[in-house]
């Protein structure tokens, strides 16, 4: 058959987010495919110098639109870590709490998605009402669904008193069953698993040789959770399964993904019980002094890597952003390859990319 | 002549299938919705959908032949609305005549066949892929629907569907006697319809909109109704092949019987769609040459050795 070249994106039902991919196809099968970046590049970098410290907060927040608030707790550590000071514990329990139920709705909005992709249209409807009730506990604690203004440089911007700690635990819970309902048919259904076993497996050895971090990597079997391995207060004091699967393949994302947001769950448990009591802020200077630092984070998706070098003023020097997307987009060409032109909507949900956080 | 108007324009014929048509993909969409903790549509959505495409503009790309790619929709539409004027509704068919299965069968295959031109005559990349899976999918389905269709042939001893219909008053209804075969039928049906989870040749994330990509306004509008209509003359065909428990007296039984059921077979059409995933081309091909049809043959063999 000849070969053709079909367009995926920038508009395309598949993509909710800006990507343009040429894909070559012959008939049904895939030959490969090439990606083009940096339709929603918003110069957040250099947006980010012009402003001071505490207005980046607000910039960084509008980085993403899944994963908001791991992108000001790492900006906040940098900031704290270049200021010597550190936020009270309570303030730690709270922004992991938040980071938790981030990652919980960050999963459950990639399984409906990729529900959605393999016309299982039930499972997406499904997992999205549930997500909800994530997105309820942000908004009853922090005011917002999504962008949630959580953080501050010193602490966060709230605290918790006994009616939220109640409410989040009862909605918790109630989230729970209905998440273990769901995770039951997913794991189980028959159709589903046809549909991603053994589609566009990848290998430990080509997620180490292309940096590729998150569920992806740790569906490949690389053990790897920033949370674990170089902890942010409070990780180091919380206890908690890394979840791997051995099979590198659509199916081995899905389940780390599913195993991922029920360890988030019993999580925000222990969150919950061991939160210590205190205040939320210490005062932090508006200047910062001169230095660098790098500090790193598990986002939803993986490593999540700031930057930030301070030249003595009260707005950063240089602040760079590495977000976990951008990995995975680098590994997106060879996965496009040898695969049915029905798969592509599969890998393309497998790999949960985030345009925005790429482009920046 | 009078009365044959009354036949062709009001009932059984056109405004009699569309008002079904629509009838169906409201209650499609409606049960599609609850089963995914949806409220749904109003009843008269699709009415509303059609009236709007209909006032759309109609466009086509640079290059697409405009005049065949109209007449495809009007093919398709004429095709199954004439195959409805030959399926029995609540045992009421003044067109029936001997070997009229065949005919159906026939004018069924007549809008896949209109909606594989339909892709290539659009001259879209998704519209010709689409195009190109929904004969690969003609393939998968149709040889299992038609040898589990002649199933109910075979048992009533006739290939007009009315006499097949009759002969269950007396034998039963052959759904007794060919589970199997009844169920592969809907799954046949499903696949003619291009329903999830069989709509490969439509599937939104890989093909867009399929052969329809590329299509608007009026024509799309008649696509729209074509699938429906094929929902409906395939629902009726089915119902009596296989449950021909319509046979009453009282003729308000019957009619409350035949509704009931094409009730239960558009749940278990839109229950279809709700539970399953989307399968990929191969696996059609697959599941269609390797289980369906030794299924087929082999039911078709228990009625076979059942009539000796």
């Amino acid at each position: 058959m000849n070969k053709i070249s079909i367009p995926i994106g920038p508009q395309h039902p598949l993509l909710k987010e800006p990507l343009s991919m040429k894909i070559d196809i012959s008939g049904e099968r895939v030959l490969g495919g090439s990606l083009r970046l940096g339709y929603v590049h918003r110069g957040i970098e250099r947006l980010a110098q012009q402003r001071s410290y505490t207005q980046d907060i607000y910039l960084i927040e509008r980085i993403c639109g899944i994963c908001s608030h791991i992108h000001t707790t790492t900006f906040c550590h940098a900031v704290e870590a270049l200021l010597g000071i550190e936020a009270p514990p309570r303030a730690h329990y709270i922004r992991a709490l938040m980071c938790e139920l981030e990652r919980i709705h960050s999963h459950l909005l990639w399984l409906g998605i990729l529900a959605k992709h393999v016309g299982l249209d039930t499972i997406f409807m499904h997992v999205w009402h549930d997500r909800e009730m994530a997105l309820d506990i942000m908004e009853g604690i922090s005011g917002g669904r999504i962008s949630h203004a959580a953080n501050q440089i010193g602490g966060v911007r709230f605290d918790l008193d006994k009616e939220k700690v109640a409410m989040i635990r009862s909605t918790i819970a109630k989230l729970h069953t209905q998440v273990e309902g769901v995770l039951d048919v997913v794991e189980n259904e028959p159709t589903l698993r046809a549909r991603t076993k053994g589609v566009a497996p990848i290998s430990a050895d080509l997620i180490k040789k292309y940096c590729v971090v998150g569920p992806v990597a740790r569906a490949s079997g690389v053990d790897m959770d920033l949370r674990r391995d170089d902890p942010l207060p409070p990780y180091d004091q919380l206890d908690f399964p890394v979840v791997t699967y051995p099979d590198g393949d659509a199916w081995a994302r899905t389940m780390v993904r599913a195993e991922e947001t029920r360890t988030s769950l019993t999580l925000i448990e222990t969150i919950l019980q061991e939160m210590p009591d205190g205040p939320v802020t210490t005062r932090a200077p508006r200047r910062v002094p001169k230095g660098e630092v790098i500090i790193r984070s598990e986002a939803p998706r993986g490593e999540l890597l700031y930057y930030l070098r301070s030249d003595g003023s009260d707005s950063p020097a240089r602040l760079k952003i590495r977000t976990p997307t951008l990995a995975a987009l680098s590994l997106l060409p060879q996965q496009l390859s040898a695969i049915h032109v029905a798969d592509i909507p599969v890998v393309l949900a497998g790999v949960d990319l985030c345009v925005a956080c790429a482009d920046r | 002549m009078i009365e044959g108007f009354v036949y062709l324009l009001l009932f059984p014929g056109l405004l009699f299938q569309v008002v079904c048509g629509l009838a169906f993909e409201w209650l499609d969409r409606k049960f599609l919705a609850r089963f995914q903790r949806r409220v749904g549509p109003p009843w008269y959505q699709p009415l509303a959908d059609l009236i709007k495409l209909f006032s759309k503009e109609d466009l086509l790309p640079e290059g697409a032949n405009n005049v065949v790619a109209s007449l495809l929709p009007l093919l398709s539409l004429s095709a199954v609305l004439t195959a409805g004027l030959y399926v029995p509704i609540a045992g009421f068919s003044p067109f029936s005549f001997e070997g009229d299965l065949i005919v159906i069968l026939f004018l069924m295959s007549v809008p896949t066949l209109a909606y594989y031109l339909a892709g290539i005559v659009s001259v879209g990349i998704y519209s010709i892929l689409g195009g190109g899976r929904s004969l690969l999918q003609f393939f998968s389905y149709e040889v299992p629907l038609l040898i589990a269709l002649s199933g109910p042939a075979v048992l009533g001893g006739s290939w007009s569907v009315e006499r097949i219909m009759a002969s269950q008053a007396s034998l039963g209804p052959f759904i007794l006697f060919q589970p199997l075969g009844f169920i592969l039928a809907v799954v046949g049906l499903i696949g003619k319809l291009k329903r999830d989870p069989l709509d490969i040749p439509s599937a939104k994330s890989e093909v867009v909109g399929g052969s329809l990509t590329e299509f608007t306004g009026t024509k799309l509008a008649l696509w729209h109704l074509v699938m429906n209509l094929q929902a409906v003359v395939g629902i009726f065909l089915l119902i009596n092949l296989y449950l021909g428990w319509s046979q009453i007296d009282h003729p308000l039984v019957s009619i409350a019987v035949f509704v009931g059921e094409c009730l239960i077979l558009t749940v278990i059409l839109s229950g279809a769609s709700a539970i399953f995933a989307r399968l990929r081309i191969d696996q059609l091909a697959g599941l269609g040459w390797r289980i369906l049809v030794p299924l087929s043959l082999l039911q078709l063999a228990v009625v076979i050795l059942m009539g000796v």
